[in-house]
């Protein structure tokens, strides 16, 4: 294969940076202080949470299989865990480290709950996950009165807290990325993440390969629900409080990070730092409308219109990838016989 | 009349198909006449269905013209075939199972009714049709309920009487047909040749050739060897042209029977109702054996009952010695069994991973420290492997849905070689592969496979199990017929016990699928 064929085929693999970088140059030139280090960090800021919910449904698309429900465990996980914390059991579950161990396993389990029922149960991902997101979200408006609030600073920490030392960071950001790093090394470089991506990409051939397809699919929305819980932590932290309409219509966006980040609805195709990419793409496109003054209903509707491009863009890829590669077999072909 | 009739309502003009890879087809030209059954033969691999998926518009021929009644196109599409008048029936029948019979023989010819469905003549004229053609089923009936034979014959119906199409491409369409739909088949197509329609008859018996088709045309290594009337070919002609050479030496280099170790696995009566029953034998190293058998005599289901995938019912396997029952397929792979799959798109490979990841697919966890891939050692691995099969490709890194079929094949069976396993159970390890391929698979399994292990073999051409087996079962409806030793080998009496002569008589029947 040919220099300058690698290099074309590495940039539509990473179409979603290129994109990126474009749009944040475009962005610079046009907008003032968009490239400001204040306006960055609040990009990164916003977009944290998003990112984690973009990395919960992808991490499950990567799998070949949906959930609708993120958005839901987001405000599930942490809302009940606090109102035990506060209201039910102060005593025994006063400890907010207990409460942030609390909230991850709470996540941990409604996944596993997921993931039972689709694997073992042979239950419809998108159903399953539909139903379990309207027990949830009904048992939040149920259980919580508008908010809660103040939360302990060790259980808002992560969602709150900033870093005067380096420039008013978050420490939401930090967080964010090694959390994608470690996925990225997850999926990248353990025998476990290739027998993941593998189930993805073929079901029934893994499981004739001698993976254990269900163990794959379990686990994938058990980390889909941990991340969930990890998205409702930095939510409650930066609002300082759990609410019963946090993170509301949520995770339709989280798809389309996803897809915008070059994950596959199919499965098997994707990695974690296209993912970070369509995060942030999506937060920096509706900061950018921001500055321009643009109204907030307006910017939803924009973010669609962004989801319909990517989608596009995903096919043009595709087709020019398919014909880079017969050219260059057209050629070889040409050179044997000339 | 006479001129009409001279002009061809088909003409492909210089057709060729470039895979990444491979040349599936070269320089074609192909005609077809009205009022003519035109036979396609040739062997797996030679660009028959290539063939067929341009004449249908699911493939695009990389160069050349299709002109279809006196108008030309550089490419078609699925809907323009139709628009032109060509109707398919593919190998595997594909109907609606949910709809009716009667809406599945019209299915896209519905007639309008000022936008209404009138089913009372729907109904009637499916019915009109099956009784015309002398077929017991009801046009009421469910799709489900009808057996594949029937399902198969439906399509048939549907293309050549339903759709009224100019040209009639029939692929492989007697391959699942019973006896007496097969003699309705024949019917049929002698309606369309009295009616003036062309049809493409494509098959792999000589015998069905010769007695339904008025020419013939032979295809090979992607190139069209020659196109002849009938009365120019007999049966020893024609296999001659299939082959291309004296029909002895199609495969690799026949060598001395290897060095045939310990028993490694062992079969006792073995029993997976409705598929096979009392099946068993034993396999020693160093040894290959051939399983023969027609597709739904239980040969996939049984190297699917030894690997695990779908476990037997009773009966004990032994391997080495010791009993064994595996219940999926990860414990067989433990153990040191392979199973490469019948189905290499569904079953084989990871079409969106590179040829690399699928190498390493069953063996990445020999190449792990705590959970981490060992990126070099696991790459030089894969590259060992790479090499060794002969994978056509401009690297590793290319993903494996870009690769043609023989390649795609030979990267299943570096991925299963990866492990090192001692039994190898090879599930048509030749099927739908070109020439070349093939004969390196062949050489592959005959080489480094048997030096290490005993194979298990099933294959669709009975000369590449004569080719390479040191003994060959053949079963027939899920019982074991006979046992071949290498000495005995012989194509006729094989092909005999595979297509059942004298068993159904001497045994009363299949007891063993009447479950």
């Amino acid at each position: 294969m040919s220099g300058s064929l690698k290099i074309k085929l590495t940039l539509l693999d990473n179409i979603i940076w290129l994109m990126l970088f474009l749009f944040f140059f475009a962005c610079a030139l046009g907008i003032p202080a968009f490239a400001s280090w204040n306006n960055i960090v609040n990009i990164l800021y916003h977009t944290t949470i998003m990112s984690m919910l973009v990395l919960a449904q992808g991490f499950v698309l990567l799998n070949g299989n949906f959930d609708l429900s993120i958005d839901a465990v987001l405000a599930f996980a942490p809302g009940v865990v606090i109102l035990a914390s506060t209201k039910w059991f102060p005593v025994a579950l006063g400890n907010p480290y207990l409460a942030i161990l609390l909230t991850l396993l709470l996540g941990g389990c409604i996944g596993f709950f997921n993931g039972y029922c689709v694997a073992k149960l042979g239950m419809n991902a998108f159903m399953q996950t539909l139903s379990l997101s309207i027990i949830l979200r009904g048992m939040v408006l149920f259980l919580i009165p508008l908010s809660i609030f103040p939360l302990d600073p060790v259980y808002s920490f992560i969602g709150k807290a900033r870093f005067s030392a380096v420039g008013n960071l978050p420490a939401a950001i930090p967080v964010t990325f090694t959390i994608y790093f470690l996925f990225h090394i997850l999926l990248r470089h353990t025998v476990f993440g290739r027998n993941y991506l593998a189930t993805g990409g073929n079901a029934r051939a893994s499981f004739v390969a001698g993976i254990d397809t269900s163990k794959m699919v379990i686990t994938g929305f058990v980390i889909a629900g941990l991340l969930s819980a990890v998205a409702g932590m930095l939510t409650a932290g930066r609002q300082d409080s759990v609410s019963n309409t946090m993170g509301n219509g949520m995770t339709l966006l989280a798809f389309a990070g996803a897809l915008l980040g070059g994950t596959s609805m199919s499965g098997g195709k994707g990695s974690a730092f296209g993912m970070l990419g369509g995060a942030i793409l999506l937060g920096m496109f509706s900061n950018a409308l921001n500055l321009l003054g643009v109204k907030v209903t307006l910017i939803h509707a924009a973010q669609g219109a962004l989801i319909f491009v990517a989608i596009l863009t995903d096919r043009f890829r595709i087709s020019l990838r398919a014909r880079l590669l017969r050219n260059e077999q057209l050629q070889k072909l040409k050179v044997a016989k000339g | 009349m006479e001129e009409v009739c001279s002009k061809p309502v088909l003409l492909l003009e210089g057709i060729s198909k470039v895979y990444p890879g491979t040349v599936a087809l070269e320089n074609i030209h192909f005609e077809a006449l009205p009022g003519e059954v035109h036979g396609l033969i040739g062997k797996n691999g030679a660009g028959k269905s290539t063939l067929v998926g341009i004449l249908s518009g699911l493939v695009e021929p990389t160069s050349g013209t299709i002109m279809v009644n006196g108008r030309s196109f550089s490419s078609f599409s699925r809907s323009r075939a139709k628009r032109e008048g060509i109707s398919i029936v593919p190998q595997e029948p594909e109907i609606v199972l949910d709809l009716s019979v009667a809406e599945n023989l019209f299915l896209g010819e519905l007639e309008n009714c000022s936008g209404f469905v009138s089913w009372s003549k729907i109904r009637a004229d499916a019915q009109r049709i099956l009784d015309r053609f002398g077929l017991d089923i009801g046009a009421d009936l469910q799709a489900r309920d009808l057996s594949l034979s029937e399902r198969q014959i439906l399509l048939i119906l549907k293309a050549c009487v339903v759709e009224d199409a100019n040209v009639v491409v029939l692929d492989e369409a007697s391959a699942s047909l019973s006896r007496n739909d097969a003699a309705i088949l024949k019917r049929i197509v002698g309606e369309l040749r009295e009616s003036g329609k062309a049809v493409l008859y494509i098959s792999h018996h000589i015998d069905e050739l010769l007695d339904i088709c008025d020419r013939l045309t032979v295809l090979r290594d992607g190139r069209i060897v020659t196109t002849r009337t009938k009365n120019m070919l007999d049966h020893h002609s024609l296999a001659e042209l299939i082959v291309g050479e004296t029909l002895s030496s199609s495969g690799p280099e026949r060598k001395e029977a290897g060095y045939i170790g310990e028993e490694l696995l062992r079969l006792e009566n073995l029993t997976r109702w409705g598929n096979f029953c009392n099946i068993s034998f034993s396999l020693k190293k160093g040894e290959i054996l051939g399983i023969a058998g027609l597709r739904g005599s239980g040969r996939t289901e049984l190297l699917k009952a030894i690997s695990g995938i779908e476990p037997a019912d009773a009966g004990k396997i032994f391997f080495k010695d010791k009993r064994v029952s595996f219940s999926t397929p990860s414990e067989a792979i433990r153990m040191g069994v392979a199973y490469l799959p019948e189905d290499r798109e569904t079953e084989g490979l990871i079409q969106t991973f590179s040829i690399r990841e699928n190498l390493l697919l069953n063996s990445i966890s020999r190449f792990s420290r705590n959970g981490f891939v060992l990126r070099r050692e696991a790459g030089r691995r894969a590259e060992e492997i790479f090499a060794g099969v002969q994978i056509q490709a401009f690297s590793m890194e290319q993903s494996a849905e870009e690769l043609s079929g023989g390649n795609k094949q030979k990267v299943v069976i570096g991925r299963i070689m990866a492990n090192a396993p001692e039994v190898y159970l090879l599930d048509e390890p030749t099927r739908g592969v070109d020439i070349g391929a093939k004969r390196s698979i062949l050489s592959i399994i005959h080489g480094p496979l048997r030096a290490a292990s005993g194979v298990l073999l099933t294959s669709p051409g009975l000369d590449d199990l004569m080719d390479i087996c040191d003994r060959i079962l053949v079963l027939y409806k899920g019982n074991m017929v006979r046992e071949y030793q290498q000495k005995d080998f012989d194509e006729k009496s094989l092909f005999m016990d595979v297509q059942g002569f004298g068993y159904q008589d001497q045994r009363g029947g299949d007891e063993c699928r009447a479950v």
